[in-house]
């Protein structure tokens, strides 16, 4: 259970941060940059699962 | 050029785009095109360059590298018209400025 | 990862520029990521350090590059991850 419920914040709905977020970087257009954003990632984390690719160099050059 | 580039905001940024700029990054590399775009997160530069075969080469800049944005030159109606063409997709509407 | 202090000074008209200007600025970058999908990208690493690979994706706060065939100086590797900051520069045509 949680026995803390009575005084944790109000959940917050996954996603309504950013979205709160984009309006104030993107005003009128965060929608659309929003969803640009949302299919290149799904593209980066869709590769990287399949792919499972490993970094290279193993050492990052700069720090 | 006025501070850090990646501190710049995108009001500055702005100014530079659609002309053409030398960019020096790292410890010594430079590269000139069309600056199509400062990548706002990142402060990266995308630089064109229009070949005559028809192809365009693109360079990209990464912010965190970026030393020195000189401006060389404003661009032609021409130069202009493929800036604003470049990876655009066809929309029904007209662009706004 | 972008800085709003400046933003928040601004009076709603200065702010709705910075937002637009912002805009298109971001939407131009991201579709020029798309548009190196599947293309051979040269990269300029630090140290002097020059690869190719074929791109794949990137993801959006562009810290990482998902790479394919990636041709390293000492041999290929299949599947790679490059990360931005190890990059000076990159270049593709299209």
């Amino acid at each position: 259970g949680s026995g803390r419920s009575t005084t944790a914040a109000p959940v917050e709905r996954p996603g309504e941060r950013r979205v709160a977020e984009m309006k104030k970087l993107y005003g009128d257009d965060s929608a659309k940059i929003l969803a640009i954003e949302t299919a290149m990632q799904l593209t980066f984390d869709r590769n990287c699962c399949r792919k499972q690719p490993k970094y290279w160099p193993v050492i990052p050059l700069k720090l | 050029m006025p501070g850090d580039w990646h501190l710049l905001g995108p009001l500055e940024w702005t100014r530079y785009v659609n002309k053409e700029v030398k960019v020096t990054a790292g410890k010594d590399v430079e590269r000139c095109g069309w600056l199509l775009t400062v990548d706002p997160v990142s402060a990266s530069l995308v630089l064109l360059d229009f070949k005559a075969d028809g192809q365009t080469s693109v360079d990209l800049v990464m912010g965190h590298a970026v030393k020195e944005v000189q401006v060389l030159q404003e661009p032609d109606e021409k130069t202009l018209n493929r800036l604003q063409t470049s990876f655009v997709p066809v929309r029904s509407c007209s662009l706004d400025s | 990862s972008i800085s709003t202090s400046a933003a928040s000074e601004l009076d709603p008209e200065e702010l709705q520029k910075e937002q637009h200007a912002r805009s298109v600025l971001r939407e131009k970058f991201l579709r020029c990521l798309f548009a190196m999908t599947n293309k051979q990208v040269y990269f300029n690493l630090h140290e002097k350090v020059k690869v190719e690979a074929t791109f794949g994706a990137s993801d959006i706060d562009v810290l990482n590059f998902q790479v394919s065939d990636l041709h390293t100086p000492i041999g290929v590797q299949k599947e790679a991850l490059i990360r931005s900051r190890d990059v000076i520069s990159c270049h593709f045509d299209v």
